[in-house]
């Protein structure tokens, strides 16, 4: 139900000077050009008219990786399963933990790219304790609007000089540049893994325990509500890091936990099933006429803000992660247009962001795919984006509708 | 270094400026005259100093809104500045500029136990935040050495790292929404008060933090709290030479520690702080490390038999661990007090905050030996290690006629050094007028041009703080009109400052 650009051509070139000139010819040509990877989340983000698709799937290459150092930088197409994978032989991982979301749009999660997770910006669980994709993007290589090939930021773990720019292009959905190479810093992966698991209370009580929890230091990387098949919800809680430190860790949160009547615990594989569960929404199953929708607000309005939208109808299922920090739901496509503005409305009462992941075009067109923003951030934003695509050939309207397009401007 | 020349005609309108000025703030606020202007004309490089034009000190978002709209509409220069500890000189006021100073705004708005976020006004000192929220268990992270005195507003503005920021990061990860203005008068918020209160913008928050007060000032700032560490433990390592030293540093790393911190002190630190808090280091010292540990007891106490093997392993003299916060302070204090015993030995110094791979330190480290001979200038060596920031501290006597010239070249070609190693020309300290010139030995021109195709995004008139950064105005009239393909220069003819 969701897809992006009838397009005509799809170009996959393998150099960035190839990238810089299809990029440059399609600007002098006056062409638009929906940008991709490897084209696995097409429907997230507002629908792209272009003439042709630029897919950077084909920059696949490790420029290098200096375990020691913490740093690797590879080509924006180099799969994230691939990457993962190199990094994991030298113990290392991706702190942000990239959710594919390809089970969303019913494509291949093996084919999602490092830059696509540097573009959509996606953060999974971890992001509590860890940080977002933004922390760790250390530097970027792009082409412009106008063919340039840029580099910004570098491979140094601090790094003040100039403009962030790779910060900027970050979560840019390709509106900014074609990223060709990202050079991103890893940590050593924790040791030890495990999660504790116990059956979900009110969601006001749980998200007083997930509170109660991050104003510990015990380094709990996930604290999540997931429902389950039957309807029952559980609350899962991640701890990372050493042996020993788990082990004591572990200590403390059961003790935490006795009043709830304990929790049963998930050791390192199992622990880690779960997890990526979580990070891919598993859990939400939503129907192929279902609208999809992220929801990041203060912890605090979580309970109520829920309690009003299932009211309302807007939502039907739905989990919590970030501890409370975001809820992912499900809308069921029946009368969008009447459900999408309200439930928009609810969550901008509050001051809360609601993205649709999800949703057939007609709607992600008329509506937006991401919260509106101020007049005055739009229009610094629309400035920012000529600044490097003044024809606006890249991925156009894929951020922000027209003003004209708006349906609730 | 030379800053473009100033306006002779906004000068002489200072009074007329002073007056319009006056009434968004109050006669009190605005600085005239020039004896009370002085202390202003210079930040924390006291090698560089001018003027300004005029200081207003705003004590609202309003009033600093009016301001800026007043100076944009009266086409005058503004500097935004929060307590001048600026070590780029990004600051540095201009003769035809006002300078804008953030002091007044100095409350913390809200302290937001449950979310850990605290929203606060940008002349704020860093360690007020930490300060206001140490009974509810929690901390703001970034702590540069500044932070007694320097303001959240200024942090902001220079995305400040600080001792910890190797396993905490440095401000852009701490903070999760902004208000600014920019120079037009116009009110921006953007992210929020919550993780992922940004979702579906672009990252304007994230180029407006670093950018050293070129594209907006900003009035107000939403930190994220995190929970105090329970315990913190430091080795102090000591080595017989430098290199080896610096490969601790990649074993350390190497065996997936990440630790609070990991500083570098060479034997000239030393003997500075040996004279100075009477205490000797064992003779055959070269070079100290000293490597902080923070979490659980139990996930700490593990770390530090990790770290002690490791050291012992890389051939280090001795080992020293604190059992007590007394301790752990006590051996801190070397390291604190570093920058004050190599003032001592010198009438003045010079410090820049290249930041290179960490693998690459012994082979920096030596170019450094090498050119202290080329210049004649002594120098010493004290600085982030677990980043690779390297902080030396170039020894020189500005009554000595040619004497600056000589550490300001000396510095500079440390910093092509490092980017040469493959790293950059500031790890923490920013561009400012001090490293503006050598920014194109860093980036292309291409990439100059599109850092300042953004500067014109927000501010086409070249208003704020100009002359920092760049080391050509960004003409941005000229930009999207003209463009000339496969690299060429496009704007061989711009003078340079």
């Amino acid at each position: 139900m969701t897809q992006t650009q009838a397009d005509t051509t799809i170009q996959r070139p393998a150099t960035v000077q190839d990238v810089a000139d299809i990029i440059m010819d399609a600007a002098q040509a006056g062409c638009r050009l929906a940008i991709t990877g490897n084209g696995t989340r097409p429907g997230l983000g507002n629908p792209v008219t272009a003439a042709g698709t630029l897919s950077l799937g084909g920059l696949d290459k490790i420029d290098f990786y200096d375990p020691d150092d913490l740093v690797i930088r590879a080509g924006a197409g180099i799969t994230l399963d691939e990457l993962e994978a190199i990094l994991l032989a030298k113990g290392q991982y991706l702190p942000f933990e990239p959710p594919r979301y390809a089970a969303l749009y019913g494509t291949d999660p093996r084919r999602c790219t490092l830059g696509g997770a540097v573009a959509t910006a996606l953060s999974g669980p971890r992001r509590i304790l860890s940080g977002a994709v933004r922390d760790f993007v250390l530097g970027v290589e792009g082409v412009n609007g106008q063919g340039d090939v840029f580099k910004a930021g570098g491979r140094t773990m601090k790094n003040v000089t100039g403009y962030d720019l790779a910060k900027l292009v970050t979560g840019s959905h390709g509106t900014l540049a074609a990223l060709t190479s990202v050079t991103i810093k890893v940590l050593p992966a924790p040791r030890a893994e495990i999660s504790l698991v116990l059956p979900a209370a009110g969601l006001a009580e749980d998200t007083a325990l997930f509170s109660a929890i991050r104003a510990l230091p015990l380094g709990v990387g996930g604290l999540a509500r997931r429902m389950n098949d039957g309807g029952t919800c559980e609350v899962v809680i991640r701890v990372e890091g050493t042996q020993p430190g788990v082990a004591g860790n572990r200590q403390v949160l059961e003790g935490l936990l006795q009043k709830r009547g304990g929790a049963h615990v998930l050791v390192q594989e199992e622990s880690q099933a779960q997890w990526a569960d979580i990070r891919e929404l598993a859990c939400l199953h939503p129907r192929a006429d279902e609208l999809v929708w992220r929801v990041n607000l203060p912890a605090t309005a979580v309970t109520e803000f829920v309690a009003r939208a299932r009211e309302a109808g807007c939502i039907n299922r739905f989990f919590i992660d970030w501890a409370g920090g975001v809820v992912f739901s499900t809308m069921r496509g029946v009368q969008p247009e009447v459900d999408v503005l309200r439930y928009r409305k609810m969550a901008e009462s509050i001051g809360a962001k609601a993205t649709m992941l999800r949703a057939p075009c007609a709607v992600l067109t008329r509506f937006g795919a991401f919260p509106p923003t101020s007049s005055g951030v739009a229009a610094l934003a629309a400035r920012t984006r000529a600044a490097f695509d003044p024809a606006g050939i890249l991925n156009p309207g894929r951020m922000s509708l027209q003003p004209q397009e708006q349906g609730h401007a | 270094m030379q800053m473009p020349q100033p306006d002779q005609s906004v000068i002489n309108r200072r009074e007329t400026l002073a007056a319009g000025l006056t009434r968004i703030v109050g006669a009190q606020w605005v600085i005239v005259d020039e004896a009370e202007r002085r202390p202003y004309q210079c930040d924390g490089i006291t090698a560089y100093m001018a003027m300004p034009l005029l200081v207003v000190l705003p004590g609202s978002t309003d009033e600093l809104r009016q301001v800026l709209r007043f100076c944009h509409d009266n086409a005058v220069k503004v500097v935004p500045r929060g307590s001048g500890t600026s070590l780029s000189g990004g600051a540095l006021p201009l003769e035809d500029g006002v300078l804008l100073v953030t002091s007044r705004l100095c409350e913390i708005l809200s302290i937001d136990r449950e979310n850990r976020v605290a929203r606060v006004q940008p002349g704020v000192p860093n360690i007020k935040i930490s300060e206001a929220v140490h009974h509810l268990g929690l901390c703001y992270m970034p702590d540069p050495s500044s932070q007694l005195i320097s303001t959240i507003g200024g942090n902001v503005a220079e995305n400040s790292g600080g001792v910890h920021c190797l396993k905490y990061g440095v401000t852009a990860n701490h903070i999760l929404g902004i208000e600014a203005v920019l120079i037009t008068g116009e009110v921006i918020r953007l992210g929020g008060a919550f993780l992922g209160g940004a979702e579906g913008e672009l990252d304007l928050m994230g180029v407006l933090t670093g950018s050293e007060g070129l594209l907006a000032v900003v009035t107000e700032i939403a930190v994220r709290l995190e929970p105090l560490p329970e315990v913190a433990r430091v080795i102090s390592m000591s080595f017989p030479s430098v290199e080896k030293a610096c490969e601790c540093v990649g074993a350390i790393i190497g065996a997936g520690i990440i630790p609070a911190g990991l500083e570098f002190m060479d034997r000239k630190v030393l003997d500075a702080v040996a004279a100075l808090i009477r205490e000797s280091f064992d003779s055959r010292t070269e070079a100290l490390l000293l490597c902080e540990l923070d979490g659980t007891a139990v996930e700490v106490d593990a770390l530090v038999q990790v770290v002690n093997d490791v050291a012992r392993s890389q051939g280090a003299i001795e080992t020293k661990v604190s059992t007590t916060q007394e301790e752990r302070e006590r051996i801190w204090s070397s390291r604190k007090l570093a920058f004050s015993a190599i003032g001592k030995l010198c009438p003045d110094y010079y410090c820049t905050d290249g930041t290179i791979p960490r693998n690459k330190l012994p082979e920096v480290l030596n170019k450094m030996a090498q050119l202290s001979e080329q210049y004649g200038l002594d120098y010493a060596n004290c600085f982030h290690a677990g980043d690779g920031n390297l902080h030396p501290i170039i020894m020189y006597d500005a009554a000595k006629p040619g004497d600056l010239e000589k550490a300001e070249a000396f510095g500079a070609d440390v910093l092509i050094a490092c980017v040469d190693a493959g790293g950059v020309l500031s790890g923490e300290h920013g561009v400012g007028v001090e490293k503006r010139d050598l920014m194109t030995h860093q980036f292309s021109e291409i990439d100059l041009q599109q850092q300042q195709m953004v500067k014109c995004a927000f501010d086409p008139g070249e208003l704020l703080n100009p002359g920092k950064v760049f080391p050509t105005t960004c003409r941005c009239a000229e930009f999207g009109r003209m463009h000339v393909h496969k690299g060429n220069l496009r704007f061989a003819d711009i003078p340079r400052f």
